[in-house]
C-alpha cells in the first residue's frame, strides 16, 4: 500500500522474531522496509493484533530501534491485544501502519546535556533516541526506573552505547530504591539540559515537575487509548495549556506523542483514570 | 492517486440518496473520518459515494475531558463530545480541500437549537461547502437542555424532530438527512417524524448508549461516565432498525452501524438502506471503505446483478 503525503504506510510486515525478554515484556522484530526508511525516534505505528474483529482496535506501539529494513517493538502484555501479539510466531505477517506522530527532535543542539528518564515499559522508545543522539556525538545520561528488578529493560543497550545509566526500583530490588524524579533531581539538571521522559502518567508528571523546578527543558512521550492513530477520531486527546477553545485539547497521535511538557496541562489531567 | 477505472465498469453502482446522486452507495460515518484529508493518504477519497464530515457546530468545541475512548467486545465506547473546528474553519480550511479533490460532501451539523441548525445549513449551502446536509439530532455525549417533552436527545422526541426538521428544511434546498439515535423504544416513531418534517432521508443508527467500569479503580473508564457504543458489536441492532424504518418510510435510509465488510454493507441494503456508512472499521483498517466498495462490486458480479439499487430492501423471507 501507498504512503502518500506525510509518507505513512499501511503494510503487511513479516515478523522476524518475537521473544519474551523479561516476564511479560516482549520484543518483536519486523521486516518493514518502507516504514523503517521513514521512521524517526519517538514515532509509533498502529499494529493489527488479530484477523478477527475481537479485539477490535489496533495497538499503538513506538519504535524501539529503527534499522535499514527493520524495526523492533518493545511491548508489555497488558491485555488481550498484546497477548495476541505475543502469540504471533516468526514468519507470520502482521499489518502495520506508520510511521505516525511527531517524535523526538534529535537535531536540536540548543542543549549541552541530555537526560533520558524511562519508567517501566516507557523505556521502549528510548533506544532509537539514544542511538540518534550518540550518532551526532551527544551521549545522553539514562535513568531507568521501574517497580521491580525484572521490569528494568535495555540497561545493557544504553551502557554499550557509552551512556551513564542510573537504575532505580520502587522496591530496591535492583539499583537504588527511588523514584525516577528523585534520581533526576540528584543529577542536577539545569537550563542547559533537556530531559526526555516516558512512562506512566504519574511518573512523567513528577519527572516533568522535577525538570521544570531545576530550570531544565523537558519533553514527554505520552501514551493514550487510540482508535485511529491518524488524528481523525479525537479519542486520544489530553488537556493542553492553550486557552483557545480550539486548542484546549491536543491529540497524542498527530500533535504528539512527544510534547514539550509545558504544552500539557498536568493539573487538569485526572490521574485517577489511569488504566 | 489514480482513479480506479473499474468503479464505472459494466455495472451500475449509482444510487439516489434523497436527491443526492451518489456514484456508489458507500459513504463514511460522521466522526470516524475527520474532514476527509486524514484518509486521503490511504485511498482516493473521491472514490467514495460521499464524504460525510465530522459534526460541525457554529463555534469551535473542545469536546469532553479524556479519557474519551475505551475498547469493548467487538467495538468501542466513545465520549468525544463533538470536538470540532467550528463551521467557519471548516468553510475556510476543510471544505476547499474536499472541493479541490472533487469529493461529494455530506455536511454533518450539530446545534443547540433549531436556529443554530438553520444557520449551519444555510452557511454550508451559501458557501457551496456541502452537497447534502445531515443533521445530527442524536449525539449521546453532549449535555444540552432537554426538549419540551423532557427527552435528553432531540432524536428521542418526535415532536421536537418535526420542529427541528421543518426549520432546517425551510433553510436549505440541499438534500436533507436526519441522523437518529437508536436509544428509543420504537425507531419507527422518530423515523416517521423525520419524514413528516420534510427531510429527504434518514441516517440510522448513531451509537448505542453504554458504559464500562474499571473494577481495579472502581471508576468509569470514560470521564463522561457513559458513551456511545459502535463497531461490529452493534451491527445486528442497526440492521434491525433499518429494516423497521424501511417498512414505514417512503424516504431513503443511510444505514450504518458496525459495517466492516462488503457483506455487512449488503445486509444493510437488503434490509432497506439506500446507502451505507463505514464507521469505526476505518479505525482498524484505514482503507476499509474501499474494501467495502470493491467487495460490493465483486458481489454484484458474482450474483449477476446489474444495478446495486436492485439490492435495496431485497431481503427474501
Amino acid at each position: 500500500m501507498t504512503g502518500g503525503p506525510g509518507a505513512r504506510f499501511l503494510s503487511d510486515c513479516e515478523v522476524l522474531a518475537n521473544d519474551e525478554v523479561a516476564p511479560e515484556q516482549w520484543r518483536m522484530r519486523l521486516r518493514a522496509p518502507s516504514i523503517a526508511a521513514e521512521a524517526k525516534p519517538g514515532q509509533f505505528c498502529m499494529m493489527l493484533t488479530n484477523p478477527t474483529q475481537y479485539p477490535f482496535l489496533r495497538r499503538p506501539m513506538c519504535f524501539e530501534q529503527i534499522f535499514d529494513q527493520e524495526v523492533t517493538i518493545l511491548y508489555k502484555v497488558e491485555g488481550e491485544g498484546t497477548a495476541l501479539m505475543a502469540g504471533t510466531p516468526p514468519g507470520q505477517r502482521i499489518q502495520v501502519q506508520g510511521p505516525l506522530g511527531i517524535g523526538f527532535d534529535t537535531d536540536d543542539d540548543a542543549f549541552a546535556r541530555h537526560i533520558i528518564v524511562a519508567g517501566g515499559i516507557g523505556v521502549a522508545s528510548f533506544p532509537s533516541l539514544a542511538k540518534a543522539l550518540t550518532a551526532r556525538g551527544v551521549i545522553p545520561e539514562v535513568i531507568i526506573a521501574a517497580r521491580h528488578a525484572h521490569l528494568i529493560l535495555c540497561e545493557d543497550f544504553f551502557r554499550e552505547l557509552g551512556c551513564e545509566v542510573h537504575v532505580a526500583t520502587d522496591d530496591g530490588s535492583l539499583g537504588e530504591q527511588a523514584f525516577a524524579c528523585d534520581v533526576l533531581t540528584r543529577l542536577k539538571p539545569d537550563s542547559d539540559t533537556r530531559v526526555y521522559a516516558c512512562g506512566p502518567m504519574i511518573m512523567m508528571k513528577t519527572t516533568s515537575d522535577a525538570a521544570i523546578a531545576a530550570g531544565a527543558n523537558c519533553v514527554v512521550s505520552l501514551e493514550a487509548q487510540m482508535a485511529c492513530g491518524d488524528g481523525a477520531c479525537l479519542g486520544c486527546v489530553v488537556e493542553s495549556t492553550e486557552e483557545a477553545e480550539g486548542e484546549a485539547m491536543v491529540r497524542v497521535c498527530v500533535d504528539g506523542p512527544v510534547f514539550d511538557t509545558t504544552r500539557i496541562d498536568w493539573a487538569a489531567h485526572n490521574l485517577a483514570y489511569a488504566p | 492517486m489514480p482513479r480506479d477505472a473499474t468503479d464505472t465498469d459494466d455495472m451500475n453502482l449509482a444510487v439516489n440518496m434523497g436527491g443526492l446522486p451518489m456514484k456508489n452507495p458507500v459513504t463514511v460515518a460522521s466522526g470516524t473520518f475527520g474532514y476527509g484529508q486524514e484518509y486521503n493518504q490511504y485511498f482516493d477519497i473521491t472514490r467514495l459515494g460521499a464524504v460525510t464530515t465530522k459534526s460541525l457546530s457554529l463555534k469551535v468545541r473542545a469536546g469532553n475531558k479524556p479519557p474519551r475512548l475505551v475498547e469493548t467486545p467487538a467495538g468501542l465506547l466513545n465520549a468525544i463530545g463533538l470536538q470540532n473546528v467550528g463551521i467557519e474553519t471548516y468553510l475556510s480550511e476543510k471544505a476547499p480541500f474536499l472541493r479541490k479533490q472533487g469529493a461529494t460532501i455530506i455536511g454533518n451539523i450539530y446545534g443547540h437549537s433549531p436556529d443554530e441548525y438553520v444557520e449551519l445549513a444555510s452557511r454550508l449551502e451559501q458557501e457551496s461547502a456541502a452537497d447534502a446536509i445531515e443533521a445530527n439530532l442524536s449525539c449521546p455525549n453532549v449535555h444540552d437542555a432537554k426538549t419540551a417533552s423532557g427527552a435528553v436527545l432531540v432524536s428521542q422526541d418526535p415532536d421536537a424532530i418535526i420542529e427541528y426538521t421543518k426549520a432546517i428544511r425551510s433553510a436549505t434546498t440541499l438534500p436533507l438527512f436526519i441522523k437518529l439515535s437508536p436509544n428509543v423504544a420504537d425507531i419507527q416513531e422518530p423515523a416517521l417524524a423525520v419524514q413528516e418534517g420534510g427531510a429527504d432521508g434518514v441516517c440510522l443508527i448513531n451509537t448505542l448508549l453504554g458504559m464500562s467500569i474499571n473494577p481495579k479503580t472502581r471508576r468509569p473508564r470514560l470521564s463522561n461516565i457513559v458513551g456511545g457504543l459502535s463497531g461490529p458489536a452493534i451491527r445486528p441492532v442497526a440492521v434491525k432498525m433499518v429494516w423497521d424504518a424501511a417498512r414505514v418510510l417512503s424516504i431513503p435510509i443511510i444505514g450504518t452501524g458496525g459495517i466492516c465488510t462488503a457483506n455487512d454493507a449488503i445486509e444493510f441494503l437488503l434490509a432497506g438502506a439506500t446507502a451505507v456508512s463505514v464507521g469505526s472499521m476505518t479505525f482498524r483498517q484505514p482503507d476499509a471503505p474501499m474494501q467495502v466498495l470493491d467487495g460490493i462490486k465483486t458481489y454484484l458480479k458474482q450474483h449477476r446483478i446489474e444495478r446495486v439499487e436492485e439490492l435495496i430492501g431485497a431481503m427474501e423471507v
